[in-house]
């Protein structure tokens, strides 16, 4: 058990009759980077808050570091936690802010000086501790945020949308910092975030969810180059995996917008007639290959490093795809588009992959 | 060019002076009844019996009118203290049952939590005399009539409803985070309340406070009904007695003198409180 960090055990949450969270099982290594990714509503939120200890545990067990702590206290459990909204106290300098969680467990003095100072360093907010909340930019409000949590010294750093107020530009850097903290620091981090190139970037373990269960968790690359099912290749890559609508003619071949794909699959489970989800990502898609399937461009769009197509399948069906480099292409054009073999994904009726 | 600019500057100093001048105009519409009761408080026996034009003392400065004002009751101190009393106790209470009160609206989930503010709010609806006579009948048998503190408790429970409305307000307006991180930082229950939550809802306290201040303090018809003992009414009831006369004979200047001992603890209370009252009244408008 010592080497899970977190340990999530049929976990469940209910608000009266409805349940948001259905039976959760997760095991979270001491030490990973894990993300909780998915789209607004599907319980990362209220996941985390669950291993806060700030919502109530309907039903199972949650255990930090071996740990069982489903009805402790929040400030008992090792953890700490960034809230999106920075949630600083106003009133006090940053040092207050900082320190509070340790006057609060009447820590010595000296002590508190001490790791306010360490964590100052880190963070390189030494110049702010005098400042109060309201005379910070974003970006510093956020650092002292995260210093709160180090002050801590918990077994598990708690983030919960850390960077979603921040601007682009500055959720990039601090997205780097973060990175560069939990290496440092090498303690168990739990992430949520919607934007996944936050759960890409910064994952050891990504783990999607929908509507309160666990789609998937695996590494970065598990994920994104072997989804377990048609929500996760959706979810995960930008712009979103096509997901075309075929048909099983079995011995290897779908039927798409007309024509005979092959499907790099034995098709176990599979009758021929059967209707499939056809999968490809917009990147693995090749312009101008011989012999491919036809589509009409109708809308380009000029990003400089690279281009998206919007297209048409003859059957009507869109299809996006990112164009590197080549010959010049004007919406309105006829293409033909190839893919790998082993770039192509296929889908059961019920949204599974069939390997 | 030059000619735009001076005309520029005559616009700019001709807009100056028409804003503060009115402004100095205005201020003085407001200012003048305080001060000529303030200057004729001050006026001798015999001139205070006279119109009081010019309204300032012109044979000199005296006391008088303060020392016929002490004749009058039980004495013009035992009456402020009365009122103080009442006032800071009304004040006092109330804060802490509707800070008290307005987190728990804010913050918990309970059975019929939202029929019950409705029910408390609804009670400003309730015109208060018409429930005078069931106040005096409870308070008697509670045997706290002709008591400073059955008055003040019938003060609290008068000035609740808008209290409780405002305090909930203003912890509506603190982030649930700032709960939950000082939580995770190990504050809990009282603790949280007034290490974290207070500072926030300052702005709401301080507003809750000077209503149930001026309200009790200014506050007559109760305190005529349910005092009856001359040794324990509050100064309104007190001027009302000085306004009446002795023997068909009015003092005024005792009367502008209790009006001046009466109003300067407003001024007072309010100049002091008045940078956290505004927040507090923006905050519960804009939420």
């Amino acid at each position: 058990m010592s080497d899970s960090g977190v340990q999530l055990t049929e976990v469940r949450k209910s608000y009266g009759s409805m349940e948001v969270i259905h039976g959760v099982n997760l095991s979270i290594p001491d030490g990973a980077f894990v993300v909780f990714v998915g789209p607004s509503g599907c319980g990362k939120s209220t996941l985390l808050r669950m291993i806060a200890g700030l919502e109530e545990v309907t039903d199972g067990e949650i255990a930090i570091k071996g740990r069982e702590v489903t009805d402790v206290d929040p400030s008992q459990r090792g953890i700490a936690m960034v809230f999106q909204s920075y949630a600083l106290y106003p009133h006090m300098t940053v040092r207050d802010n900082l320190a509070f969680g340790l006057k609060m467990q009447r820590t010595d003095k000296a002590v508190i000086d001490e790791r306010v100072a360490a964590a100052a360093a880190i963070l390189k907010i030494e110049q702010l501790l005098d400042r109060r909340p309201g005379q910070l930019s974003g970006g510093q409000r956020q650092r002292v945020a995260i210093g709160r949590a180090i002050v801590r010294q918990p077994e598990v750093f708690l983030f919960d949308e850390p960077l979603s107020n921040l601007d682009a530009e500055l959720r990039v850097s601090m997205r780097v910092e973060i990175a560069r903290l939990h290496r440092e620091l090498g303690n168990t981090m739990v992430y949520v975030t919607h934007d996944q190139t936050e759960a890409m970037t910064l994952a050891d373990v990504i783990v999607v969810l929908r509507d309160g269960r666990i789609e998937q968790s695996g590494s970065p690359r598990t994920v994104y180059e072997d989804p377990d099912n048609a929500f996760v290749a959706g979810f995960i890559g930008s712009p979103r995996m096509n997901l075309l609508d075929a048909v099983w003619r079995g011995d290897g071949k779908v039927e798409l917008a007309g024509r005979m794909e092959a499907a790099p699959i034995a098709g176990a489970g599979l009758v021929p007639g059967d209707k499939v989800t056809f999968g490809l990502r917009p990147e693995h898609l090749i312009v101008g290959a011989a012999g491919g399937i036809e589509a009409r461009v109708d809308v380009l769009e000029y990003l400089g490093g690279t281009r998206y197509l919007y297209c048409q399948l003859t059957d009507g069906q869109p299809l996006i795809v990112e164009y590197r480099d080549g010959p010049d292409v004007r919406s309105g054009d006829s293409i033909t588009l190839g893919c790998p073999p082993d770039r192509r994904y296929i889908f059961n009726e019920g949204g599974l992959r069939i390997r | 060019m030059t000619g735009k600019k001076e005309a520029r500057a005559r616009r700019a100093l001709l807009g100056a002076g028409g804003y503060h001048g009115t402004g100095i105009l205005l201020a003085i519409f407001f200012l003048a009844p305080f001060a000529i009761t303030i200057l004729s408080s001050f006026r001798h026996g015999t001139e205070a019996r006279l119109p009081p034009v010019p309204p300032w003392p012109t044979t000199g400065f005296s006391l008088d009118a303060y020392r016929s004002l002490d004749s009058f009751g039980a004495g013009v101190w035992q009456h402020t203290l009365n009122s103080a009393a009442v006032a800071i106790g009304t004040a006092l209470l109330t804060v802490v049952v509707s800070l008290l009160a307005g987190y728990g609206f804010s913050r918990y989930r309970f059975m019929f939590k939202n029929a019950l503010f409705v029910l408390i709010i609804a009670t400003l609806m309730i015109p208060f005399q018409s429930i005078l006579t069931p106040l005096f009948i409870i308070l008697a048998r509670l045997g706290l009539n002709n008591s400073l503190i059955g008055l003040t408790l019938v003060y609290v429970t008068l000035q609740l409803p808008f209290s409780v409305f405002m305090m909930r307000n203003a912890f509506d307006a603190v982030p649930k985070e700032i709960e939950e991180a000082a939580r995770i930082d190990g504050a809990r229950d009282l603790r949280l309340l007034v290490r974290v939550l207070l500072p926030l809802v300052l702005p709401g306290i301080v507003t809750v406070a000077i209503f149930a201040f001026l309200n009790s303090w200014n506050e007559f018809l109760a305190a005529l009904v349910l005092l009856s003992d001359n040794s324990k009414f509050t100064l309104p009831i007190l001027i009302s007695a000085v306004r009446a006369g002795r023997l068909g004979a009015i003092d005024w200047g005792a009367v502008q003198a209790g009006v001046t001992v009466m109003s300067v603890p407003c001024l007072f209370v309010f100049l002091l409180l008045q940078r956290y009252y505004m927040r507090g009244l923006m905050a519960g408008a804009v939420k």
